[in-house]
């Protein structure tokens, strides 16, 4: 072992402490923030084209800022499925230059009985259209894109096989895709296009799409209310310091009773709003656990279809809750569709090997580069 | 392979010493593997057979069900649990005998199996072949960690179901002169052991 520990104990004690300094200082403003929301709360509309024109606060909906909403019933009988997806970079200092996407699936269906279907499908990038687009190598952001992609398709299959009944679709994380700046317009809008054709799908087969975020940070809420003590004036609040600035939204909701969710927000992020149209990405904090227990936060958001029906809205708060109970506060298919996504450090390895020896049996002959050999005999333990 | 091989697969070797494997499979496979039961592997690179008595099958722990076993689990979990989640079952074997082109020895394989090996269970004609001698009695009573005595009953109770009813006695009583050779000297295991070879 060449971390050495010993020489972190004293940053490690005054990490802990300092942690619960600001724990206090976070509670004192989590109480200004709830006093806010309240004071705010039938101020939605004077304050979203202030909040429509930036990028750091919520937009508000037709929903009061403070608003409650208790956990409705579900149909006994409804399926879930959850999509997760896991890569392996290409490495050049590998045996050759590939690279892997695997998405793992689970569809669930509640009051079946039955046991639920559970799918892993792994993708091999090696070709050169695979492996670079527009001359830029696809590893980093253009990987997580095709991956993202690849789970939000298999969402879409499952949607138009069980369609006419709805399926809830969940995805791990935000349903914003993520499309690093550097990329060319046209390039973006075409990832942008390809996401929101599996959205499409999903809307057509009669599914209900939700991007589930586990201890979400955002602090767009707490933007919001920034924005609000300056009277919606959007270019005073970039220019005031916000108190809340580093004040997660799930801390203010963590006051919601049990299983319900807080009001609507619009996403002010820029790819929804400038590029979702119908799928204008909303938002809302939901508290999944279980009377009495310590509160767990979660950001769920939906395109405007789905929250601008109350039925399906409905269907995809309780579905949650419902999921998330099974376990505590997580969704069981959610947690299950990334255990199969997974790709273990031994499976790496697995495939490693098999390539080698595919790239030997077709005469080509190919070995790690030095960098990525000794590595492997420094790092491997015995 | 053959369907029948594929039939009898039990799961593939995790870790192996000429003296014993273990096995690694999951609990989707028809049949859990029981104590007790012949099993057969291939050494590599020879290719000969190597045989094998399970003695000891234990579930993994897993933290995702460590999670849920406090919850009031709904039906479509357990059945998730048991039918689709890939819950290894660990299956720990004592190597016995080995044999090539039909020929058995009861002694250690010289070779052991490589990891990601398959492991089938052996058929009945192949429990039979291997038990019409007794010679590997003694690899069984003088096994360090195993339950020696309680392994040979099950397995000397397998080898019987192995053969014809009308012939099952016979092979126990044959089976029950063998221990008392062996045991002569130990007459309280030697009871204990006949008494299971009973049960």
């Amino acid at each position: 072992m060449t971390l050495e520990l010993s020489q972190l104990t004293q940053q490690v004690e005054t990490m802990g402490k300092a942690a619960a300094e600001r724990q206090d200082a976070y509670a004192d403003l989590v109480r200004l923030a709830r006093q806010w929301l309240a004071s705010y709360a039938d101020q939605g509309e004077k304050l979203r084209d202030g909040a429509r024109s930036g990028r750091e606060a919520a937009i508000p909906t037709a929903e009061p800022l403070d608003g409650v909403f208790p956990l409705p019933e579900i149909p006994e009988k409804l399926t879930v499925a959850a999509a997760d997806g896991s890569q392996i970079q290409p490495d050049r200092h590998g045996a050759a230059l590939y690279y892997m996407i695997n998405i793992g699936s689970m569809v669930y269906r509640h009051g079946s009985g039955e046991a639920p279907e559970a799918r892993s499908e792994a993708t091999l990038g090696y070709t050169e259209d695979d492996l670079y687009e527009n001359g830029s190598p696809v590893s980093g952001n253009l990987l997580d894109i095709r991956r993202d992609l690849g789970e939000l398709r298999r969402l879409a299959d499952v949607c138009e096989e069980e369609a006419p009944s709805p399926t809830v679709a969940l995805v791990d994380g935000s349903i914003v895709l993520w499309v690093l700046r550097d990329r060319p317009p046209g390039a973006r809008k075409e990832k942008v296009e390809a996401y929101l054709e599996q959205l499409d799908r999903i809307r057509r087969a009669g599914g209900i799409v939700g991007g589930f975020i586990s201890r979400p940070g955002y602090n767009e809420v707490t933007g919001l209310l920034h924005l609000a003590s300056l009277d919606g004036d959007r270019k005073k609040a970039e220019k005031e310091p916000n108190p809340f600035q580093h004040l997660p939204d799930r801390a203010v909701f963590a006051n919601l009773p049990s299983g319900a969710r807080s009001a609507l927000f619009v996403s002010p992020k820029e790819t929804s709003q400038r590029d979702y149209g119908q799928h204008e990405v909303h938002f809302f904090y939901l508290n999944l656990v279980q009377e009495g227990e310590q509160p767990v936060i979660a950001r769920v958001e939906a395109p405007a279809w789905v929250v601008e029906d109350p039925a399906k809205l409905d269907i995809l708060h309780g579905a949650i809750v419902a999921q998330a109970r099974i376990m505590g506060d997580y969704p069981y298919a959610l947690a299950r569709a990334d255990e199969l996504a997974y790709i273990s450090s031994q499976e790496r390895a697995a495939l490693e090997e098999m390539v080698s020896t595919a790239l030997m049996r077709a005469g080509v002959r190919s070995t790690p580069s030095p960098k990525a050999y000794y590595k492997r005999l420094t790092r491997r333990g015995f | 392979m053959s369907m029948n091989d594929r039939d009898l697969q039990v799961g593939r070797v995790l870790r192996a010493s000429t003296r014993g494997f273990a096995i690694g499979c999951a609990v989707m496979q028809p049949e859990i593997p029981s104590f007790g039961a012949f099993v057969r592997a291939e050494a590599q690179p020879s290719g000969e057979a190597i045989y094998g008595l399970i003695y000891d099958v234990s579930v993994e722990d897993d933290p995702f069900v460590r999670q849920l076993i406090g919850a009031d689990m709904p039906e479509e979990v357990v059945r998730d649990n048991r039918e689709t989640r890939q819950i290894p079952i660990e299956v720990s074997v004592l190597a016995v005998g080995c044999g090539r082109d039909g020929g058995i020895r009861h002694c250690l394989p010289a070779q052991p199996p490589v990891t990601l090996d398959w492991l089938y269970q052996c058929e009945e004609a192949e429990v039979r072949a291997f038990t019409e001698r007794f010679d590997y009695f003694r690899l069984v009573l003088e096994a360090r960690d195993v339950p020696t005595d309680e392994l040979l009953a099950a397995s000397l109770r397998a080898a019987a179901e192995a053969r014809p009813a009308g012939e099952r006695e016979r092979f126990l009583v044959e089976a029950g002169r063998e221990l008392v050779r062996l045991l002569a000297g130990d007459p309280t295991r030697l009871e204990g052991l006949l008494r299971r070879l009973r049960a």
